[in-house]
């Protein structure tokens, strides 16, 4: 039995599993560590942040209600409803779900922004002149799922398969229009100057993140008058 | 042009399957394949479920566009599984109305300044439970026959026939994902919210066409409009944690 043992002992060693003294070559990796790995790798591939920050500012944005963007000359209005998902690296909670009604505009939600959560999926609704348009939106790549469109007006078939194509492309442009509003903010100074501050402090759910709400809103405003004069 | 989809199940399922030969074919449970119906078509009913792609011509743009696009899906148009082969899947393109068909005549594929096809996969699985069984039915019967146990050779004789008389016998399970390409703004759909395959869509597209697909994501969208790169790393503040600005600079997933 003694001759097994040290036969499965020099078979170890021979295999590189475990050192001289007996001990294992390679610690196991803690499993929380490893799951934070992936959530971090997750992240980071393909820049996959910017999708989450783009979901987590229109967050911020809808607050407040109104249009977000023109498309077609039409005021473009979000509002997330339902069921929202925060993935985050920071903390020990690496995904995270909230449903119901107004879910995303929770305290809870709004605390757990703030402890490094970014909103990874969520239910829109978008409201583009007379028309009303629901979709899940993906942060990774900006997949639509289970996309509700208006109804259809035409009757003939060959028509109809027109109108929903037309139909699928204006909620395909409303997106692109959001993220390019976005990239516009994102890649300015003001986006660490003042928009980020004023989304932490509504995160925090304190009056003054609501003033600066409402200043970053005007500022926003006087941009878009300057930028059209 | 009617969107019905459907299609003669004869040909789908690869025809009736053949009166067995072997010895094995008495002990066969017969299994009654599933009715087959019209598919529905995403692009044309139901809740929209897309990917968004922007593409561009990876040399430079065909003078034809409509020609090239029709031979370069007939490169890669559906075959159906050979039954008497090993292989389990089949993928292809086919039209959007008859996923029998790859023929993609301009009368069925253009559709105003749209292209509207479909790829198809075909899978085709022999279940272990129904393998095992039917071995343990043959097992059974030639021992009755026999007197004795079947040898390990005749087990294993007997295995590959069960194996491919349920293979003949077996449905392909079908399915369809529907692609919309606008030809006039290079922007393509892929109905379907699995990303396995609408990477290998992407990749079928990008061999057949010479094309480069780019997925609308943020990061691709910052690139396309000339942000630089520098001023678009994690936010710190947001994410909770400093994130080095290497890592950013990874391979873009959006471009497929």
């Amino acid at each position: 039995m003694a001759r097994r043992d040290e036969a499965r002992a020099e078979a170890a060693f021979m295999r590189g599993d475990v050192g001289v003294d007996g001990g294992a070559t390679e610690e196991t990796q803690d499993e929380a560590e490893v799951e934070k790995g992936k959530a971090r790798e997750q992240l980071l591939r393909g820049r996959a942040y910017l999708g989450r920050e783009f979901l987590t500012w229109l967050l911020w944005r809808t607050e407040t209600g109104g249009p977000l963007v023109e498309v077609e000359g039409e005021g473009v209005s979000v509002l997330f409803m339902g069921r929202v998902v925060l993935r985050g690296v920071a903390g020990e909670v690496t995904e995270m779900s909230a449903k119901g009604t107004l879910a995303p505009y929770s305290e809870q939600v709004r605390h757990s922004l703030d402890r490094g959560l970014l909103v990874a999926q969520a239910r829109l609704r978008f409201t583009h002149g007379e028309k009303e348009f629901e979709a899940t939106v993906d942060s990774e790549f900006l997949d639509i799922r289970a996309g509700k469109l208006p109804a259809l007006m035409s009757e003939e078939e060959d028509d109809q398969l027109s109108e929903r194509l037309f139909l699928m492309e204006q909620l395909s442009a409303m997106v692109d229009a959001l993220v390019q509003d976005f990239l516009s903010v994102r890649a300015n100074k003001r986006w660490s100057k003042s928009v980020v501050p004023a989304m932490k402090e509504w995160m925090r759910g304190d009056e003054q993140g609501a003033d600066a709400l409402a200043k970053a809103a005007r500022a926003r405003g006087r941009d878009a008058r300057s930028a059209r004069g | 042009m009617s969107f019905r989809g459907g299609a003669p199940a004869g040909r789908r399922t690869g025809g009736p399957p053949g009166k067995a030969r072997t010895a094995t074919s008495s002990t066969l449970t017969a299994r009654r394949s599933p009715p087959i119906l019209p598919r529905p078509m995403p692009v044309l009913r139901g809740a929209v479920t897309l990917s968004r792609f922007r593409v561009e011509p990876a040399k430079e743009a065909p003078s034809d566009v409509k020609r090239w696009l029709t031979r370069g899906l007939k490169a890669h148009a559906f075959e159906p599984i050979d039954r008497r082969s090993e292989e389990e899947r089949a993928v292809g393109f086919v039209e959007l109305e008859n996923e029998e068909s790859s023929e993609f005549p301009a009368s069925r594929l253009y559709y105003g300044e749209y292209a509207l096809f479909a790829f198809r996969i075909d899978t085709i699985k022999v279940p272990a439970a129904a393998l095992k069984a039917e071995l343990a039915k043959w097992a059974a019967a030639f021992e009755k026959e026999n007197g004795r146990q079947p040898s390990r050779g005749e087990k294993t004789q007997s295995r590959g026939e069960i194996r491919q008389m349920l293979r003949n016998r077996a449905t392909p399970r079908t399915s369809t994902v529907d692609v919309s390409w606008n030809l006039k703004t290079q922007q393509v759909q892929i109905w379907s919210a699995s990303r396995k395959v609408v990477d290998e869509i992407t990749v079928a597209l990008e061999g057949g066409l010479g094309v480069k697909f780019f997925g609308l994501t943020p990061a691709s969208m910052a690139q396309t409009a000339g942000i630089d790169e520098s001023a678009l790393g994690p936010t710190a503040e947001l994410i909770g944690m400093d994130l080095p600005a290497t890592a950013s600079e990874e391979m873009a997933h959006g471009e497929a």
